[in-house]
């Protein structure tokens, strides 16, 4: 936490790397990161308000003015802003902006060239794309944590997640098979899916894929795999039990790798301080499986 | 950056350009305007130099080395540089070495360069399908070789970008976002992997830059590519960001459906030159693939650089001495029929 805190810069907001300028992705990480700690740490407020000068008045918050199209940071931002009285209206805005925005949604092809169902809508990483697993599962858990977790949308992008589910479990970016041929899962997709996914839907729909991650949790060294592979088991009550000492791994290999950027760094300490007992989790409540909606499984 | 490239446009037609010609120009009397681009063009030339190494335990440095010199490259271009390698790193599998860039190839890549005069070589990827470059850096090899040689690597998806015009004009898009490191480094070098590719026909040397356009921007996969044309993709990243060298890793390469999931198919060279449709397109003979028939580099021909078999000075090995036809599945379009006479 003391890498970050003296990343904070003065104006509030945190850049990518020492040096840097404000960059929104690595804000809102670095908040979630903050806030999982302490809800009343010094740096939140400015940090807060730094963001909401990315916001534009449509409620996305994107990479950069330039890059207004790239508006995946809105749904973290969303969660960075939750629970702050002072930043509703723009944890609002963003709300809004999340229901009504979706990917390129093609029907499906015959063809075979892709295994999933592009019709189903989910959340792009970029406007005018098609929708991809992580920024889904980030959407779907800002509106879950904002109390939409009853919206259609939510729903389609649990439906949407479940069709990307790799056969031998997991999964990647967000394609299942390419003429015929399963591909790879990747531990980062699979955590954010699992987090996203944790009690929408009973626990053997997505036992494969637990399975795949528990298988590889122990290999992980990075923090983007290890932070989401973490916070995916843990929404499953699932959380290693050495995953202290992975976390501390995770952060010694920046001796190797130089320092992580702020976005990575936040990711991993959110993961490392959820499975603090007693702490509320600022992306989910913890699971409560028999109360599943009848409407989310399958 | 600066523009170190050695395509040149010649005056002197030969009998095919004239033929050529000729037939465009009835083609055009007759209203027939579906002739495609490049034979309107003023022929270009390049060379590329073709080496054999059968093994990666060989002495690729001095591989590379050798073929750096023989095309030319004089020191007083490479003194006091700083040169940025563009490996291709897409993701790992267990057991698919192949899927990526050796390390040993940047290994002998960085030496190459530093022997040739470079102040600082530096090796930058940004991945399309994995968020966690770092994790394909450690899990293909390549973290260990350059922690160990004191080579610092950068992860191009995360880094704020700078926009340019886009001068290809293929595509919508009407600028292209960079990673700001590329301000900071004298010359760009893709060093790519020998693969047959599922949508583009092969992958090399030129559609390997799809990994400089920051994923931040770009999504992952490289999303925004894929909707603005694979193809018209390829051509205006290179034709803006005007790369400097490529060297191509087909000691072991991809045959089938590549790029991920194809199967390990060892043609043992390295192949590399300063103009990059010109060493994709002698990979595609190497590899038994017309590039004509690979949709980028038919239309790359002539503009971007030559891809014609004897506008290439092709130094080294010859090709017919190395061919070794890649497998390619016909129930893959963008493979089927791509097969060299």
């Amino acid at each position: 936490m003391e890498l970050l805190e003296n990343r904070a810069l003065p104006e509030g907001g945190f850049p990518s790397r020492s040096g840097e300028p404000f960059r929104s992705d690595a804000t809102a990480w670095a908040i979630l990161a903050f806030s999982q700690l302490d809800p009343a740490h010094p740096l939140l407020g400015s940090a807060r308000n730094r963001l909401t000068t990315a916001q534009d008045p449509d409620g996305r918050v994107s990479m950069s003015r330039e890059h207004e199209e790239a508006f995946w940071p809105t749904a973290v931002s969303v969660l960075a802003w939750h629970g702050s009285d002072v930043h509703e209206p723009h944890c609002t805005r963003g709300v809004q902006f999340l229901l009504k925005t979706t990917g390129r949604h093609p029907s499906k092809n015959p063809d075979g060239q892709a295994g999933h169902d592009p019709s189903i809508p989910g959340w792009p990483w970029v406007d005018r794309t098609h929708s991809w697993i992580e920024p889904t599962a980030l959407s779907v858990l800002a509106l879950r944590v904002t109390g939409h977790g009853q919206h259609d949308r939510v729903r389609e992008g649990i439906r949407m997640m479940l069709d990307r589910q790799l056969p031998h479990g997991g999964w990647n970016y967000g394609n299942t098979t390419v003429y015929g041929q399963e591909l790879h899962a990747m531990p980062e997709s699979t955590g954010a899916a699992l987090a996203g996914l944790a009690g929408q839907v009973q626990e053997g729909t997505v036992s494969r894929s637990l399975d795949y991650l528990q298988g590889e949790v122990d290999r992980m060294r990075t923090p983007i795999s290890l932070g989401w592979g973490l916070l995916g088991l843990a929404a499953w009550d699932h959380l290693p039990s050495n995953s202290e000492a992975l976390v501390k791994r995770c952060l010694a290999n920046q001796a190797r790798y130089g320092e992580y950027d702020t976005s990575a760094l936040g990711l991993l300490l959110l993961a490392a301080l959820e499975r603090e007992a007693g702490t509320k989790s600022m992306l989910f409540p913890r699971v409560t499986h028999q109360h599943l909606s009848a409407a989310h499984t399958r | 950056m600066s523009d170190h490239s050695d395509q040149k446009s010649t005056g002197g037609l030969t009998r095919r350009d004239l033929l050529r010609a000729g037939a465009a120009g009835f083609l055009l009397g007759s209203g027939l305007l579906l002739i495609p681009k490049r034979y309107f063009r003023m022929p270009q030339e390049a060379q590329t130099f073709v080496t054999k190494v059968a093994h990666y335990q060989l002495d690729i440095a001095d591989a590379i080395t050798r073929g750096i010199r023989e095309l030319g490259v004089v020191p007083g271009e490479l003194k006091g540089k700083r040169v940025l390698l563009k490996p291709n790193l897409v993701e790992t599998a267990s057991g698919a070495p192949h899927i990526n860039t050796h390390p040993l190839v940047l290994r002998g890549t960085i030496e190459a360069f530093l022997r040739l005069g470079a102040s600082a070589v530096m090796v930058a990827e940004g991945p399309g399908h994995r968020r966690d470059t770092l994790a394909v850096y450690e899990e293909s090899g390549l973290a260990d070789v350059l922690t160990e040689d004191h080579i610092r690597f950068y992860d191009l998806n995360y880094i704020t970008g700078y926009e340019l015009p886009n001068t290809g004009r293929q595509s919508s898009l009407r600028t292209l976002t960079f990673p700001a490191l590329f301000k900071e480094v004298d010359w760009i070098v893709s060093v790519a992997k020998m693969k047959t590719h599922h949508i583009a026909g092969a992958t090399l040397s030129m559609k390997n830059l799809f990994g400089v356009m920051p994923g931040i921007y770009y999504g992952w996969p490289k999303n925004v590519l894929h909707h603005a044309g694979i193809e018209n993709s390829i051509l205006d990243i290179n034709a803006t960001l005007k790369p400097h060298f490529a060297i191509v890793d087909g000691i072991v390469g991809m045959e089938g459906d590549g790029p991920i999931l194809g199967d390990p198919k060892k043609a043992g060279v390295l192949v590399m030159g300063r103009n990059l449709p010109s060493v994709d397109a002698t990979c595609c003979r190497i590899m038994g693939i017309d590039p004509y028939k690979v949709s980028y580099l038919e239309r790359a021909d002539n503009w971007l650089g030559p891809v014609a078999e004897e506008s290439i000075r092709q130094r080294g090995e010859a090709i017919a001495a190395v061919r070794t036809n890649f497998e390619l599945i016909d129930t893959i379009p963008a493979q089927k029929g791509i097969r060299l006479a």
